[in-house]
């Protein structure tokens, strides 16, 4: 395997960022994300462990900031008993922010029929839609009586990890049936969560998130993927120009064990397939590629190295 | 009757109804009914699924007629034209709609903010019938808004609702399962006890 990568991010001017995504190629290191916005520049990469100093001490001299992202290479999905202004935006919003700032992408997914106790259900469209995602956090409301008896049928076939963030702060990840971690403090709000109180069940929430997402790696290294992701989507940038006509902020996603490709299936999931390595192998052989449940994008979902037999 | 002199929201656990009452007082910010309301009473049994939710209004405001925003005169007899000039601005447009509909959008002319010209045949009479045209009731927004920050003050799934406006007295109630009817002997229960605190 190459180098140990690190997730940061990079926040500073635009006025000669490229001489950061330079050095970075040079390392060999991922630009994951470049988000432009006026004259600042959000860039979320992976660097290699022993060149992190490098990169610091270039944003330095740029008077940018570079800061540990630890999400960073993970999508997940943010769901919203359904989109009605009592969902939304108010908590899952700020719990989606929160997750961005911790370097992942998220999806809101908002059920169809989720609201109420006895009435509510999940879709099974909406329930592999889901499970595309490295990890779920559901927003409930303020009532422990809902969360604990009449929710956790909304996280049954749910087969990624499942945080539920709900009101009530003495309430026990046990008392959450199917839940994988409960995280108290963050209900039904009708303002942007911006009081203390809020902000630090934010971040401890975020904090959780990452011990999850640490557990899901250590796992994962254990038998590692054959090709990992970020260098997929380097192959793609190179091989697939047509990903540069994109117009969504993160044309690739990464995920823990795969990437979205946001270009329609029909047209470019043979390209994808295709996709050609250094060692000689195409990217079919280590990986299924399916047509996604999130419009007609294209997911690759990488195999193991027991599977494979090689790693690329 | 003060504005919100009495704003209670009680659940089965009682740290949840503190939760919740913020997000009632978000929603009364929201649709700045801070100050019709006088006192308010929410009740949540989620186990129940059931949302009561009494509210007293404070004194309803009359409605405005065109002589309390503005003033009417005859400015030209050889011409039939009157004008009308603005007192009250925020009015405005709901009086433009009540003229655009009775003389048509052309005919009604605007050559400065606080004017408005137009034409009839018998001015005199038209002075008059103007003065006392309604241009805003809101009483009317009022309930609309009333009815509104109810729908979004309840939980989500609880689709089965109940209303009253009696006076000054609303009531509602809303489950997710049919409404038993001492529910709503209940909400109502809870009005009364509101209009008792004078």
């Amino acid at each position: 395997m190459a180098a140990i990568l690190e997730p940061y991010i990079y926040e500073g001017g635009i006025h000669k960022h490229t001489l950061i995504t330079e050095l970075l190629e040079d390392l060999g290191g991922y630009l994951i994300q470049k988000v432009p916005a006026a004259t600042e520049v959000t860039l979320v990469m992976l660097i290699p462990r022993d060149d992190v100093h490098l990169i610091e001490e270039l944003g330095k001299k740029l008077l940018g900031k570079l800061t540990r992202a630890p999400l960073t290479g993970t999508e997940i999905a943010i769901v919203s008993p359904t989109l009605a202004s009592h969902h939304l935006p108010h908590s899952a919003c700020d719990v989606a922010e929160f997750m961005r700032r911790g370097g992942s992408n998220t999806n809101m997914i908002g059920l169809a029929r989720g609201m109420g106790r006895r009435v509510s259900l999940s879709d099974n469209y909406e329930r592999k839609l889901i499970n595309e995602h490295d990890l779920a956090v559901f927003s409930f409301g303020t009532f422990s009586d809902c969360i604990k008896n009449k929710k956790p049928k909304l996280l049954e076939g749910i087969i990624i990890p499942k945080i539920v963030a709900g009101g009530p702060i003495d309430l026990k990840t046990e008392d959450v049936a199917n839940a994988d971690l409960y995280v108290g403090g963050i209900g039904r709000v009708a303002h942007r969560m911006r009081k203390s109180g809020e902000l630090s069940a934010l971040d401890i929430l975020l904090e959780k998130v990452v011990g999850v997402v640490e557990k899901m790696r250590e796992d994962l290294a254990k038998d590692p993927l054959a090709v990992l992701p970020a260098r997929v989507m380097k192959e793609i940038h190179e091989q697939i120009p047509e990903i540069f006509d994109v117009f969504s902020p993160a044309p690739v996603t990464l995920q823990l064990d795969g990437l979205r490709v946001k270009l329609p299936y029909e047209q470019f999931h043979e390209k994808v397939e295709g996709l050609e390595f250094d060692e000689g192998v195409k990217l079919s052989d280590m990986a299924d590629i399916t047509l996604s449940k999130m419009k007609n994008y294209i997911l690759v979902k990488i195999k193991r190295e027991s599977e494979v037999g090689f790693t690329a | 009757m003060e504005s919100l002199e009495t704003f209670i929201v009680e659940s089965t656990v009682p740290e949840e109804g503190d939760a919740y009452k913020g997000i009632v007082a978000d929603i009364i910010t929201e649709l700045v009914l801070g100050g019709a309301i006088g006192r308010i009473k929410v009740v949540v049994r989620p186990e129940d699924s059931l949302y009561l939710m009494a509210v007293i209004l404070r004194g309803s405001q009359p409605t405005v007629k065109v002589s309390d925003m503005a003033s009417i005169e005859v400015s030209n007899y050889l011409k039939n034209e009157l004008t009308i000039s603005i007192e009250q601005e925020k009015y405005l447009p709901d009086l433009l709609e009540k003229l655009w509909a009775r003389y048509g959008r052309t005919k009604v002319y605007q050559p400065e903010r606080n004017t408005l010209k137009m034409n009839a045949e018998d001015v005199n009479a038209e002075v008059e019938f103007l003065k006392d045209m309604v241009v805003a009731d809101p009483r009317s927004t009022l309930q609309s808004r009333l009815v509104e920050m109810a729908i979004r003050a309840t939980p989500e799934g609880f689709r089965v609702r109940y209303h009253s406006m009696d006076g000054h007295r609303f009531v509602f109630a809303a489950s997710e399962d049919i409404l038993k009817p001492e529910w709503i002997q209940e909400a109502q229960d809870i009005a009364k006890e509101l209009m008792e605190d004078e």
